[in-house]
Formats: structure tokens, sequence, C-alpha cells
């Protein structure tokens, strides 16, 4: 397949998933989308930390929950307009990674797993325990706004969070597929190799994996604030360790450094189980057995990571071609 | 001018003691071999002058500075850079990735400037780019810029790791055996190889075990045995030297 004819695709595709919501598809189907679209931002932003830098991360949940509870707090104590909220939102997300992340990012893979799992439990742990007294415990909090969007007005209906949330997916696709293709990104895919080599070759290793910890922990903050205003009603629940799990599984799955592998990733762990609801619960057997074939199979991913395609400079594009 | 100035440097990795007191000086556009036996404390010396390791005492200056705590990524930054006996590339990137990593400390695009996609970013990747053809040009790998590092012969590997060094823009460059694995053809190349690389004014310290390459190509020489320095000088006077034909020959009671 060409280049054009890929491009075409994609476009005819993505126009066609747009125009979903004027084509009859129920408030039901629409929220199972949007539920997708929010697991897939999810998604991409681990995908920065665990795909592209290669570091063994299950405790995304954790700034997923930082975002949420900050837009919650904000909005039902103090009255803060929800999408006022959602810097403020990524920012603590941030800051949080920031502070837990930088004793353990010298950690090795299966080492830096068990300790992020730690994190994801501590975080929704003290969310039950209601810290600060600002959490609510165990049933989280209610009454959270609806958000206005300038010259919009209030979203309300499924399918005004159909493009508020997959518009999000659009804008964090292409601000990734910025930063992969760039010198940083690339410094990413060097410490997943051999971070030895990495270091060695003038990478400042530490300051890199912190950075993707951080931006991938924004992004979940921001994803935080979409949510807990599509929801209303946010509990500790909703960012338990199974969550991280989740996500950690669609990454793998959809393919490690691949933003359409995550996208397709997300689709199928969380889209396709609707489809089967009739078959009920043996439908996760028939999910889980799938998982484990695909892992026989094909390790790597539905749609692997590839190597970066440069356009070089002149005079090299016409000696080297 | 004196460029690296190791002075007393030891280190000892549980009882055993790699470098006991070692002492030398690299002058600019010298061509130094370090040599000496298996398990002399060659490579040790070379993992700290990197930063790869910490010494347990002693100094190093580079370029008036200390090195002594500094992690690799800021010696790399100072203008020292290095190859490896064991060869550490990225097998599962493209040659011009690899080249590109030892550009990254040179370039200046942030992530957010990436993440927005600003101008600056295109013209920091164009420049990153045509100075990775050049190096790969350099080295003589520049028809295979798209393939796999992996792909490539042993020796080529060895070119590879030289051109990304070289991409770092050094005022040195170590190099850890870097004839390993090269047939007589590459290991006559290479030599040529390491004298352009001084021509471009880049000083050079190596190991080798290959006494013809290193009596050939080196201008100076320091022998090193159980971590200590036995001799130092011209190779002419160290082939010479009753204590080095010791240690590598051994003695007749």
């Amino acid at each position: 397949m060409s280049d054009k004819t890929r491009q075409a695709l994609i476009t005819v595709g993505v126009l066609l998933f747009l125009a979903l919501p004027g084509m009859g598809l129920g408030s039901y189907w629409l929220d199972v989308l949007n539920q997708v679209g929010l697991y897939a931002v999810l998604s991409l932003s681990l995908n920065i930390i665990l795909g592209h830098a290669g570091m063994f991360h299950m405790g995304h949940a954790a700034f997923f929950a930082v975002g949420a509870y900050v837009t919650a707090i904000l909005n039902t104590v103090y009255h803060v307009p929800v999408m006022a909220t959602l810097p403020l939102a990524g920012l603590a997300a941030g800051v949080f990674a920031l502070l837990v992340a930088s004793p353990i990012i010298h950690l090795r893979g299966d080492y830096l797993l068990v300790v992020t799992i730690g994190i994801v439990e501590i975080v929704r742990i003290a969310l039950i325990n209601n810290v600060f007294g600002l959490t609510g415990g165990s049933n989280g909090i209610v009454g959270i706004q609806r958000p206005d969007l300038p010259g919009l007005g209030r979203l309300t209906a499924p399918w005004h969070f159909f493009y508020l949330i997959w518009g999000f997916v659009a804008i964090s696709m292409f601000m990734f597929e910025y930063l992969e293709n760039s010198r940083y990104g690339r410094a990413l895919k060097f410490i997943r190799e051999d971070v030895v080599a990495a270091e060695g070759v003038g990478i400042n290793t530490a300051s890199c994996k912190l950075s993707a910890f951080v931006i991938g922990a924004i992004w979940a903050g921001f994803t935080g604030t979409i949510y807990a205003t599509q929801m209303r009603t946010i509990s500790p629940g909703s960012f338990s360790y199974w969550e991280s799990v989740v996500l950690f599984m669609i990454v793998i799955l959809g393919g490690r450094g691949n933003q359409w592998g995550v996208l397709l990733g997300s689709f199928l762990v969380i889209g396709l189980p609707e489809l089967f609801r009739g078959l009920q619960s043996s439908r996760m057997l028939f999910f889980g057995a799938a998982l484990v074939v695909m892992m026989i199979f094909r390790p790597q991913g539905l749609i692997p990571s590839r190597n970066r395609r440069y356009k070089l400079p002149q005079p090299y594009a016409d000696k080297y071609k | 001018m004196i460029l690296l100035s190791i002075s007393n440097l030891t280190k000892s990795f549980g009882g055993l003691v790699a470098v006991g007191g070692v002492s030398f000086e690299v002058a600019e556009g010298d061509i130094l071999g370090l040599i000496g036996p298996n398990g002399a404390g060659k490579t040790t010396v070379f993992n700290l002058v990197t930063g790869v390791t910490r010494p347990d005492s002693g100094e190093i200056f580079f370029a008036q500075h200390r090195l002594n705590q500094l992690k690799p990524h800021k010696v790399v930054e100072l203008g020292l850079s290095r190859t490896y006996q064991t060869i550490r590339l990225f097998p599962h990137m493209s040659i011009i990735d690899n080249v590109l990593s030892g550009r990254h400390c040179r370039m200046q695009t942030g992530i957010i400037d990436s993440m927005l996609s600003f101008p600056g970013k295109a013209f920091d990747e164009k420049n990153a780019m045509t100075r990775a053809m050049e190096e790969l040009e350099f080295v003589g790998l520049a028809d295979r810029w798209r393939d796999d590092a992996g792909g490539l012969s042993y020796g080529e590997q060895r070119l590879l790791e030289i051109a990304r060094a070289l991409a770092t823009d050094p005022r040195m460059v170590v190099l850890d055996e870097p004839a390993g694995g090269m047939n007589d053809q590459e290991t006559v190349e290479l030599r040529n190889l390491i004298e352009r690389i001084r021509m471009r004014r880049v000083t050079i310290m190596l190991i080798e075990h290959d006494m013809s390459f290193v009596m050939r190509v080196c201008n100076q020489l320091v022998v090193l045995e159980n971590g200590i320095v036995i001799a130092r000088g011209k190779p002419e006077d160290i082939q010479k030297d009753p204590k080095v034909i010791e240690a590598y020959l051994g003695v007749d009671d």
C-alpha cells in the first residue's frame, strides 16, 4: 500500500468515525465509544512511558485519579468551572509523578513494575481513607458539573462528549507523534534499546525517563478532568490496580510504541467485550484466551512499532536513494 | 598541551584491585595505546575515565574539568566519547538512527518545542541528519543508512560505533579494541581511519591486543599489568623494555 492510499484510507476512516453520532448511533454505543476514547488517551500517554521508553509502569491509574480528584474537588468545593480545572489537573498529576517517580526512576523492568503497583494502591487507599477530608472516602465525590465550552454552551448529551473526547484523542495523537519524531522521542527509544549505551553516547537518561513519566502523567491528569465531568461522580473504585493493568494490556496488545496499535488495542480491549454482552460472563474467558494466544504468536503487538523513516536532506537524498 | 590527566587512580571490586594507582597523561593530538595482558585493568581505566564506574580515589581531569563524579552523558558533553569492547549499538534501529544518537547532546529542541512542532525543530533535525550522513561517509557506511545496525558485519558495527562517537563533536575518543573481530583488510582500513580521525584534531586513546597494529598506529603507549603502569613511552622504546617483555612472555627462572 502506497503512502497516498494509506493516507486516503485513514482520512476516510476518521471522517466516517466523526459522522457516527449523526448516523443514528444510539446513546449506549456512543457511551461505549466515549469510554474507548478515554482509555485510548490514557493508553496513548502510557505508551510514552511503557512503549517508547520501555519502562514497566503498571500504576498509570494513580495519575488519572489525581487529575479526576483535583477537578472534582476544585469544582464541587471551590466552584471552579470544570474546564478551568483541566490545566490544574494536569499540573497536579505531573507534579505528583515527579515526586513519586524521582526516587524510583533508576529501577529496572520488574522492580519498577512492583513499585508502580504499590503507588496505585497507595493512591486508591488514600482516597478511600478520605485524605485531608477532601476525597469523600469510599463514596467518592458526587455532583461534579458538566463542562461549559466557550461559545458552545454546556455539554450534556453523549454526542457532545463524543466530540470532546475524540477531539482530545486527536490532539494528543498529533502532539505525541511530533514528540516521537523529535530528538527527545528518539532518545526514549535509545533508552528502551540499551540504557547504558544511551547514557554513554551523551543522553541524560535519568532526566529523559523522568520527563516521560511526567508527560504521561500530565495527560492522564487531563483525562481525569474529562472523565470526572462526564461521569459527574467519581469514587476510588474507578482508579484501581485493575484499571492500570487494563491500560498496560492495551499498550502491549496493540503494539508498544505505535500509536495506531494502541488505538486499535483500546477498541479491542474496551469496545469488543461490549459487542459480546449477550454471552454474559463467558466473554471474559474468550477475551483472556485471545490475549494468551496473542502473546504467544505475536508478542510485539498487533501493530508493532516501526523504525522511523527519514527524508535525507540534500545532497544526500540524491546520492543515497 | 595535556588534554587528559589521570593521577593515582584506584578502583577495587570486592577484594580485587582492578586499578591500583594509575597515573598518565594524554596530550592533545596523541594516539595513545593502552596495552597489557588480559585482566590488567585496561577496560576499567576506560570505564573510570568515561564515568561508567566511579573511582575509589585519584583524580581525572579532562580539559580542565574534573571528571570524577560526572555521569557518562556529562563526560560526553565535555567532549570525550567512546566505543565499547563488546559492541553496544542499538541493533534494532537504523544505522542513521544510531549515528543520530550521538548528535542528541548537541541538539537544541526541547520537549515542548517538539510537541508543538515549532519550526526550529525541523532545522535542528535537518542539521543533525546532514552531520550524521557526513560521519557515515567518513567511515564508509553511508549507502546503507536505512538498514538495521544489527545487520552489519562485526567489523562494520565497530565502524558504526566510531561514527556514533564522532557525531558527538568529541575532542577525544577512547576506542576499546577497535580492531576486535576485524579481518586483515578491515584492520588496514581501520588504521587508515584512525589516522584520518587524528587529522580532524581529535585525540585518540585506544586499547588493542593486536601488537603490530598498536606499534604502527600509536605514538605513545602505556603498559598496564595487574592494575599498575609498568611502562610508558614511545612504541619503539616499549618494545625493548624488559619489564614489558616479562609481562607479556613471562621470564625463565
